[in-house]
């Protein structure tokens, strides 16, 4: 059996609108991140994936299940949704008790499966509130809880953070880690892009319906060859260190830190740099720390997306 | 059909059985489903009414009457020899009438008129000149025949064509239409269940509660329809006239018209947006049935339903042949055959809003 999320070729448009196109993926386990602005097609591909709206043109797999099969393809697949509506009239607890029972499990085991849920998200003291008066975060939460009760391997989550606070939301990362760890897909769609850094495996950058990149951030940072690489050395002269590196072609910006303790150089040839860099420290200069500055998700998405678009 | 399906159809059921019974914008089917009731316990109440009044005219009179009594007064007999007869009215009304009697004479006299009960009836005698000039026989309380065609009329016109119908619309459509406007259809489509086994599930509940609100509302009416007679004519005409046999085949059409309407606007909320062309299309090809072909006849409900309605409506010489060709079922079929034809009819229904529901697209900023 397969263990990869692939899409083939997808693309899917709403009349004349495009919502993705041409998107080829094959997505191992792991926690894999969709970063893009408003509007590049990451609920679009989610819905995709899950099955509630069907591509145009491709195919989607999931672990091996096509999307237009829902009684085989839940009993695997969580999706916590965007959508912030709820069956009404439900408790917090009827809300994924109710869910579990469309599964066809018997009450006592959907009852427990739903107390386990709704402990994992930290919400067993709001359980039996009605949905309707729930804060954001509550929402939210109880959304997690339907999308992870009956521990699926593949977990497809909408901006899973939105709304949390920083508690809940160092918990619930913990939770993805930990089920990452077990193996399981985490697919997650985020704007807040330190969050992605923290969390993923590896990301998928869409814009405007297109994946422009995909992969481990530092892969796709070295992919990157208009932008040069940045690179932070802390060192004792900075100065001298400058006057030196200037020396090499490669180099095109050197920088001062603002603290006067350190340097910021921007070359197109980093492993170049790194072996002059050797030299240049046998030479007397003491070298503190050297570290990439610039492949991070933030400046991925600004140097793919455009810097008008980053959300921080 | 396995046993995890008939679980997930359960579990469908009960989330939708509260939704559709105590949905707020459901009120209006429960008015149209009671608004007959209104008439027939109003018609119930103003009958016992009238009886009471009766009972009281007859305790007055000052001897007893019968209704033969009355036949023995005849215009131009002298009012003593009335009360003679009858003995003193128990009421008298008079007034001063006119009567032109010439271009430019009008004559003023006193007319009175002496009022009777007896039996069934209250007699009116009108005096004048001392004279009797006429007499007239009011009949209380209704007949069973006569009742049972006012419920046939009502029933053929008003609740299966537009109560039940509406009824339907109103609680069919909303079961996936409801919910893509609510945003919360995903709830069902996220879950290992397959999507037709959802929409059975939904239709089902749908089917359960019209089921219920509009057999209730029925069997009140009928209730209410019988329950001014005397208990032993009552139970004469339920156990040996056909009208226990009458009550269970309007339950039954009542039911059958749910299954069929329902299935026709559940396939109508999942192909349209707006209910109001596809109810006014199934109102006018409803309403057309009369005069279609043979063949497209049996492709509405009303054909068969009203071939299971067990009084007929009749038709007087005067009425004009459009409105008899609504009334009449000039092509009827065995009952069997009709209950078989709805079934057949909804199941057609339902199997086509399968493929529709199995493609079906969240997208819910679209709606």
């Amino acid at each position: 059996m397969n263990d990869r999320i692939i899409l083939e070729d997808v693309s899917k448009f709403y009349g004349e609108v495009l919502g993705v196109n041409r998107v080829n993926l094959s997505i191992p386990p792991g926690i894999s991140s969709l970063v893009g602005p408003n509007g590049s097609g990451k609920t679009t591909l989610m819905n995709l994936m899950t099955g509630l709206i069907r591509p145009t043109r491709g195919r989607i797999r999931i672990l091996d299940l096509g999307t237009d099969e829902p009684e085989k393809l839940f009993k695997i697949v969580g999706y916590c949704t965007q959508f912030d509506s709820f069956p009404k009239g439900l408790t917090g607890y009827q809300f994924v008790y109710s869910y579990l029972q469309l599964f066809g499990h018997d009450s006592r085991i959907a009852e427990e499966m739903a107390w386990r849920a709704i402990e994992r998200v930290n919400l067993v003291q709001a359980a039996g509130r009605k949905v309707a008066g729930y804060s954001k975060g509550m929402r939210q939460r109880i959304r997690l809880a339907q999308a992870l009760c009956h521990d699926p391997r593949v977990l497809i989550l909408d901006e899973p953070l939105n709304g949390l606070d920083p508690l809940v939301r160092a918990e619930t990362i913990a939770v993805f880690r930990s089920l990452a760890a077990q193996g399981c897909h985490i697919i997650i769609s985020s704007h807040i892009l330190h969050e992605v850094e923290v969390i993923s495996d590896q990301v998928i950058l869409l814009s405007n319906g297109y994946v422009v990149a995909e992969g481990q951030i530092q892969g796709v940072r070295s992919e990157i060859q208009e932008h040069p690489m940045q690179i932070l050395i802390r060192c004792d002269r900075p100065g001298e260190l400058a006057s030196q590196v200037f020396q090499s072609a490669h180099i095109v910006e050197a920088r001062m830190h603002t603290d006067g303790r350190g340097l910021l150089i921007k070359t197109r040839d980093p492993d170049q740099f790194y072996l002059l860099l050797n030299r240049i420290a046998l030479n007397g200069i003491a070298v503190e720390s050297v570290a990439p500055a610039d492949d991070d998700v933030n400046s991925v998405y600004e140097y793919l997306i455009g810097s008008e678009e980053v959300k921080r | 059909m396995n046993r995890l399906w008939w679980k997930q159809i359960r579990a469908v059921i009960r989330l939708e059985m509260k939704k559709t019974f105590f949905a707020k914008r459901g009120i209006w089917i429960y008015l149209l489903a009671l608004a007959p009731l209104v008439l027939f316990a109003g018609h119930a109440i103003e009958t016992a009414r009238h009886r009471q009044a009766l009972v009281r005219l007859i305790s007055q009179n000052e001897k007893p009457l019968a209704e033969q009594d009355f036949a023995a007064i005849t215009p131009g007999m002298a009012q003593e020899e009335v009360v003679e007869r009858l003995g003193n009215p128990p009421v008298r009304n008079s007034w001063k009438a006119r009567r032109r009697t010439g271009p430019d004479s009008i004559d003023v006299f006193m007319r009175e008129q002496y009022h009777y009960g007896a039996g069934q009836s209250e007699f009116f005698v009108e005096i004048e000149h001392g004279k009797v000039a006429a007499i007239h026989r009011r009949q209380e309380g209704c007949d069973f025949g006569q009742d049972s065609i006012i419920f046939a009329s009502v029933f053929q016109f008003f609740y299966l064509r537009l109560a039940i119908f509406f009824g339907c619309l109103g609680i069919f459509m909303n079961l996936f239409r409801g919910e893509l406007l609510d945003k919360s259809l995903h709830f069902y489509f996220l879950a290992p269940i397959r999507r037709e086994i959802v929409m059975i599930g939904k239709y089902l509940a749908g089917l359960i509660a019209a089921t219920i609100i509009f057999t209730t509302s029925t069997a009140l009416q009928m209730v209410a329809l019988g329950w001014h007679f005397d208990p032993n004519a009552l139970s004469t005409y339920l156990y040996q006239n056909h009208g226990l046999a009458h009550a269970t085949a309007y339950l039954g059409v009542t039911a059958l018209a749910c299954l069929g309407y329902g299935s026709f606007f559940l396939a109508a909320g999942l192909l349209f947006r707006n209910p109001i062309w596809p109810a006014a299309a199934i109102l006018l090809w409803e309403g057309l049935n009369p005069f279609l072909p043979s063949l497209l006849k049996k492709l509405s409900v009303i054909y068969y339903l009203k071939s299971l309605c067990p009084v007929e409506i009749p038709v007087g010489p005067g009425v004009p042949p459009v409105f008899a060709l609504l009334v009449s079922n000039a092509d009827p079929i065995a009952a069997p055959l009709a209950v078989f034809g709805v079934i057949t009819v909804a199941l057609a229904i339902l199997l086509a809003s399968s493929y529709q529901v199995r493609r079906m697209e969240i997208n819910y900023t679209t709606e």
